[in-house]
């Protein structure tokens, strides 16, 4: 396969607090090739934003640092930029929308002013040029009245903002899309509509498209592969079929199992015990080892690394890695019950 | 805000400044009127009969009841009659002129030395909180509000005019310089003329009563803007800033400021309110002939229709200073619906 756009590699960055060292991102591997759509799914805190702002280097240092790994965007270490590189590069090359619709624009510009700007930032054009692309932009996101530009963000709703937040991230044609819970703050309807839209463009242009969410409706709907984060780290890695039909790691199978199910008329809806960990105080072993039904000997003892459970399927998991090692312990009949 | 919604709120908030007029000339009224002593004998002087007492206040028309007297000042304040200086008997709407522009033109200075370096300190110590810098900012910020404004004119003077030779200590200009008021705006008047000798004079004589007059406002809009840049940066819409590729100048001058300038916005509203009034300490030490000194001149020598006229003055300009205020808010903040009340 070509080169990705984007290779995080053994990513690890911490925040230093005055209560200890706080692992948000530790030892992440994650690549987006070339018009595809990653999912980055998990529970709140397990790291993905930080992951995603780590690549957008908008993560303050400090308390924020990257103490190991690789960032590499189009092949450039993106770690080792400098602020006026990664500059050039963000709202460019590479734009993120986020989860907030609603305060995510300044509300003191108008709409045409924070796009202008947008395109001024990166591309020597006139006023009337850079309105005019602003136009177009916003008519593929689905904003065809010509008032829009002179209109404030408080007199649109949350999808419409939203529209114009992915217009203002896609109107310099970026190579990759960081897109956090864009649709999380958004009614349902509206959901459906912006994410058809974000596909839509990603077949138009071709953008990648890193889409972090822990809505698996989403990912089903939306992404070619999937990227598993708990902890801090990557749990499982697969694309969307396997994850759906034949999830490896029980953090994975616990996410499903909570999904509510019409046909099943259950008094109470499942829900993976206990609780995400403290990030200061991280449980020895396999992070997952405290909530997992599976967890055995090993597990508190060890770290599981993320290996291939099969081609193209990754799991950090000592259910599957003792089985390879021929350990003794039989899991495909724990994995069987579970499913 | 649309462009007529903002002249109707605009003109609504004019003809609402009619009652708090009224209101404020019945206050300045009363307290001068509750003020022991008797403006005829201030005229007559001491040694005066109490028959040619008598006289001054029927001519005055003190001799009417409290509230005749206070429609016929109403009538005199509609026509632009602001009353004669007991003293010099010269109208005060004509007296007043160069006083009121003195001040006007030491507040303006001594604003835009408070706004500036304010501003700027906020800014830096909201951008680097917890350095070194953000902690010197706001020691100078301590510092400048604690610092009583007669001493630091004081020292002002007894330190850069007296043993450094910088700045002359008092006055609006040189009084051998040869300078006719147009505007009584002295720096305006100068470079109406191309008088640039002037105009140089001039703004050596303002640097000093600016500079201490300016020093609590200052410290005040610092401490104000830090915390308003300090939770503007927090949100949502800078983050998409620093996402767009945008350098940290316009991030900070651009998408940060506007959203937290209108809190600093009120305090420098307030505070001019306060320094065109609260110059007279100032005014006092640099030997300004503003406004603060005539009314305390007036204080001293119970001049009533200065008292009163000159506070109302002053109180006109507070309330107007604070519409503007208002109707910068809605210029600034489309969301501000003034429309509806």
């Amino acid at each position: 396969m070509a080169q990705p756009v984007l290779e995080i590699s053994q990513l690890k960055l911490h925040f230093f607090t005055d209560k200890g060292r706080v692992k948000a991102v530790d030892g992440v591997d994650l690549a987006v090739h070339e018009g595809e759509i990653v999912g980055l799914v998990g529970e709140s805190g397990c790291g993905k934003s930080v992951t995603s702002l780590a690549v957008m280097g908008l993560i303050p240092q400090p308390p924020g640092k990257v103490v190991a790994g690789t960032i590499r965007f189009q092949g450039k270490d993106l770690t080792k930029a400098s602020p006026r590189e990664m500059r050039r590069i963000r709202g460019n090359e590479m734009a993120m929308i986020f989860q907030e619709p609603m305060t995510s624009l300044n509300p003191l510009f108008s709409i045409g002013n924070q796009l202008v700007e947008a395109i001024r930032t990166h591309r020597s054009c006139s006023k009337q040029e850079a309105k005019n692309m602003a136009l177009e932009m916003l008519k593929k996101v689905g904003i065809s009245r010509s008032g829009i530009l002179d209109e404030y963000p408080h007199q649109l709703s949350g999808g419409m903002r939203q529209r114009v937040m992915i217009a203002m991230a896609m109107v310099l044609n970026p190579r990759l899309l960081i897109a956090d819970e864009p649709t999380t703050a958004l009614d349902v309807t509206i959901q459906a509509q912006i994410l058809d839209l974000m596909k839509a463009l990603n077949q138009e242009f071709g953008t990648a498209i890193l889409l972090i969410t822990h809505d698996l409706g989403v990912v089903a709907e939306m992404c070619d592969r999937v990227v598993v984060m708990y902890a801090g780290q990557v749990v499982e890695e697969t694309d969307r079929r396997r994850l759906f039909r034949n999830p490896k790691h029980p953090y994975t199978q616990g996410l499903l199992k909570s999904i509510p199910k019409l046909e099943e008329q259950k008094k109470r809806l499942y829900s993976i015990p206990g609780q995400v960990p403290n990030p200061l105080g991280m449980p020895k072993g396999c992070r997952f080892a405290p909530r997992c039904e599976f967890a055995f000997d090993v597990c508190g003892r060890a770290e599981p690394q993320l290996l291939p459970v099969e081609d193209g399927h990754l799991s950090r998991c000592w259910l599957h890695q003792e089985r390879e090692e021929g350990r003794g312990h039989e899991p495909d009949h724990a994995i069987a019950q579970s499913q | 805000m649309v462009k007529t919604e903002m002249l109707a709120y605009t003109i609504r908030r004019i003809l609402m400044l009619i009652p708090v007029l009224i209101g404020m000339s019945i206050i300045t009224f009363a307290i001068v009127h509750a003020i022991p002593g008797d403006p005829a004998k201030t005229i007559a002087g001491e040694k005066a009969t109490p028959e040619q007492l008598q006289e001054i206040r029927e001519s005055l028309g003190l001799d009417k009841p409290a509230y005749i007297q206070y429609f016929h000042y109403l009538g005199d304040l509609l026509r632009g009659d602001l009353g004669t200086s007991l003293i010099t008997k010269v109208p005060i709407s004509e007296e007043i002129g160069p006083f009121l522009a003195a001040t006007a033109e030491l507040t303006a200075a001594s604003m835009l030395i408070a706004v500036f370096f304010g501003v700027n300190l906020g800014i830096l110590s909201a951008w680097r909180q917890n350095s070194w810098w953000d902690y010197s900012a706001m020691l100078i910020a301590l510092i400048g509000v604690s610092m009583p404004v007669f001493w630091l004119g004081l020292m002002e003077q007894w330190f850069f005019a007296q043993e450094l030779g910088w700045f002359p200590s008092n006055g609006r200009i040189d009084a051998r310089m040869e300078f006719e008021g147009i505007t009584h705006f002295y720096v305006i008047d100068s470079l109406l003329r191309g008088d640039y000798a002037a105009l140089s004079d001039v703004l050596m004589h303002l640097i000093l009563p600016a500079a201490a007059l300016g020093t609590i406002p200052m410290a005040i809009i610092a401490r104000m803007t830090r915390s308003s840049m300090l939770e503007v940066m927090r949100s949502d819409y800078i983050r998409t800033a620093r996402a767009k590729g945008l350098s940290e100048f316009w991030v900070i001058y651009k998408h940060t400021l506007k959203n937290a300038c209108i809190p600093v916005l009120t305090v420098v509203g307030l505070q001019l309110g306060l320094l065109l009034g609260g110059a007279v300490l100032t005014e006092t030490i640099f030997s300004w002939p503003g406004v603060g000194r005539y009314i305390y001149d007036a204080i001293n020598s119970r001049n009533y229709p200065v008292i009163q006229s000159g506070i109302l003055v002053l109180a006109t300009i507070f309330v107007v200073i604070n519409l503007i205020v208002d109707l910068l808010y809605a210029w600034i903040d489309p969301r501000i619906q003034y429309g509806k009340e």
